[in-house]
């Protein structure tokens, strides 16, 4: 237990001074901040712009941080051969792919940290879609409302989502292979329960009874339902549209998501742990 | 004590999967308290002997066993030091959070005087707060070298630690390990230069094309080097020149 938090310590120093994170940290903060500007193009509610759009960086950024990170926090360490001096330590394999992800995870909570600090003060400083904590008092701290608070939570779980895939890709096949296959599943993510949706067959109130009018080709509808039963949905972690209306989740939703996710991680941990397990490390 | 016994180890390669052996049925018997020279040409199969005996990679068959465990087990490792060939650190740390976070791994409190001795030792101290991607090669062979001797391991197992180093380098390397040596430690490394042999050696251990070809003390395999004196005259001393002879006779009749 020890050795997973030392070097979970040890890969979100090396994480946190990496340029890549640095990269993608500071084009999100550009981004959330100049969110003021792009929300001025809307003539009706300036703050749910802001707030859309400041999710959505915040989401692809995190993500991009787990896949190119994941990528190559283990890969690398057995390219450039930086993985000898700590494996042939007294530490069980299981421990230091544990540390490296986690330290990960830890580097995404710490990055998506930053990012809603910074969007909180942008929307502070607009005077927009804060909500006062004592509505009435005389003076009250104003706090972002719960779905923008809950969206943070699932972005930071479906970063970490979506690191250890890349994690898992990277032990079996090379980095750029694995940061494609990690985006491919991304985006089958996102969008396979709106294509599951899609081939359903439509129905229809003929001559007063329900009836299927459309039936779409089997083979297809076939292919999309197992991808969307065996592929991760990533889409119940995406509550943008309830935050920018700010329509109050529930804690049955909350937890069913937050538990679908970690379900997911533990599952594709153990088949890492796995794999990490028999590789030989040459 | 480090017992090998009948160990091979094939890969596979190419698009049909062509076995190839590396290492093949090797036993050895790695004394305490001695320094064995590791010998063989360039692909001998010297550093994958090295990688199974540390637990990067697993033998194909036979046995591994480092104090009593198996080389797979990471108890085998307790007071196990390893100087992997040309080493490297992840960019964007300094030499002393490398260090320390190693020395959290070996299970046993490592007081900072013990890491700072062991930096000293290597001579690196100087440059702990540098960033480790700024560090030479000399450098970083230095760091990799505290590491592998911090928390004052029994067996310290080196992987070619000569190779890259200039002749300063290599001779205060060689002192280091002169140092270690007469601490009673167990020493196993590996070398394709010969002329490593005798000076640090108690015991070699010759592998050609992953096979054993001489396992004896040192002054046993100079006594066989003076009755049996090759004709060529590459190298300066008779145990080098047989050394040298027994390779090249094993990799031509393969």
């Amino acid at each position: 237990m020890k050795n997973i938090l030392y070097t979970i310590l040890y890969s979100f120093k090396e994480i946190k001074n990496s340029k890549i994170f640095y990269f993608f940290l500071i084009f999100a903060l550009i981004l959330i901040s100049g969110s003021y500007f792009v929300s001025q193009i809307s003539f009706i509610n300036e703050g749910r712009i802001m707030v859309d759009f400041s999710i959505f960086s915040i989401t692809i950024f995190n993500v991009f941080i787990g896949i190119f990170i994941g990528s190559s926090v283990i890969y690398d360490d057995i390219e450039k051969k930086s993985i000898f001096l700590s494996i042939t330590r007294p530490v069980k394999r299981v421990d230091y792919l544990l540390g490296r992800v986690f330290g990960l995870a830890v580097a995404v909570v710490f990055s998506t940290i930053i990012m809603m600090i910074i969007f909180y003060g942008v929307l502070l400083l607009m005077h927009k879609f804060v909500i006062p904590a004592r509505p009435g008092a005389h003076f009250s701290i104003l706090l972002l409302p719960q779905p923008v608070i809950i969206q943070a939570v699932f972005i930071i779980v479906e970063s970490v989502f979506i690191s250890a895939v890349s994690i898992l890709f990277s032990l079996i096949t090379s980095k750029a292979l694995a940061s494609i296959l990690s985006i491919l599943i991304f985006f089958i993510g996102n969008t396979s329960s709106k294509m599951n949706a899609l081939v359903r067959p439509v129905r229809g109130i003929i001559n007063g009874k329900l009836q299927i009018i459309h039936r779409p080709n089997h083979v297809l509808a076939a292919i999309v339902h197992f991808i969307y039963a065996v592929l991760p949905n990533f889409s119940v972690f995406n509550v943008s549209t309830q935050a920018a209306y700010k329509v109050f989740l529930s804690g049955r939703m909350i937890s069913n998501a937050i538990v679908y996710g970690i379900s997911y991680i533990v599952v594709i941990l153990i088949i890492a742990s796995l794999i990490f397990l028999r590789k030989d490390l040459s | 004590m480090i017992e090998i016994d009948n160990v091979t180890k094939f890969f596979r390669e190419g698009f049909f999967g062509i076995r190839k052996n590396a290492v093949e049925n090797l036993s050895l018997l790695i004394e305490k308290g001695k320094v064995t020279g590791f010998f063989g040409p360039n692909g001998a199969g010297k550093s994958t002997t090295i990688k199974m005996i540390v637990g990067l990679i697993r033998p194909s068959s036979g046995v591994i066993k480092v104090n009593g465990y198996d080389s797979g087990d990471f108890r085998s490792r307790i007071g196990l030091g390893y100087l992997p060939e040309n080493p490297s650190f992840p960019r964007g740390l300094k030499g002393i959070e490398i260090i320390n976070y190693y020395g959290k791994l070996l299970n046993v409190k490592v007081a900072k005087n013990e890491i700072h001795e062991a930096l000293k030792i290597s001579g690196i101290f100087y440059a702990k707060d540098t960033y480790t991607h700024k560090y030479s090669k000399g450098m970083t062979q230095r760091l990799a070298l505290a590491i592998s001797i911090l928390g004052n391991p029994e067996i310290l197992i080196f992987d070619e630690p000569l190779s890259g180093l200039d002749p300063v380098g290599r001779k205060e390397f060689k002192d280091i390990i002169y140092k270690l040596k007469d601490k009673g430690k167990t020493i196993f490394f590996s070398s394709h230069i010969l002329a490593d042999s005798k000076e640090l050696c108690d015991k070699i251990s010759l592998l050609v094309k992953g096979k054993l070809i001489k396992n004896s003390s040192l002054a046993d395999i100079e006594k066989e080097a003076e009755e049996n004196k090759p004709v060529q005259a590459e190298y300066s001393t008779p145990l080098e020149e047989y050394l040298y002879d027994l390779m090249l006779r094993n990799k031509t009749e393969n």
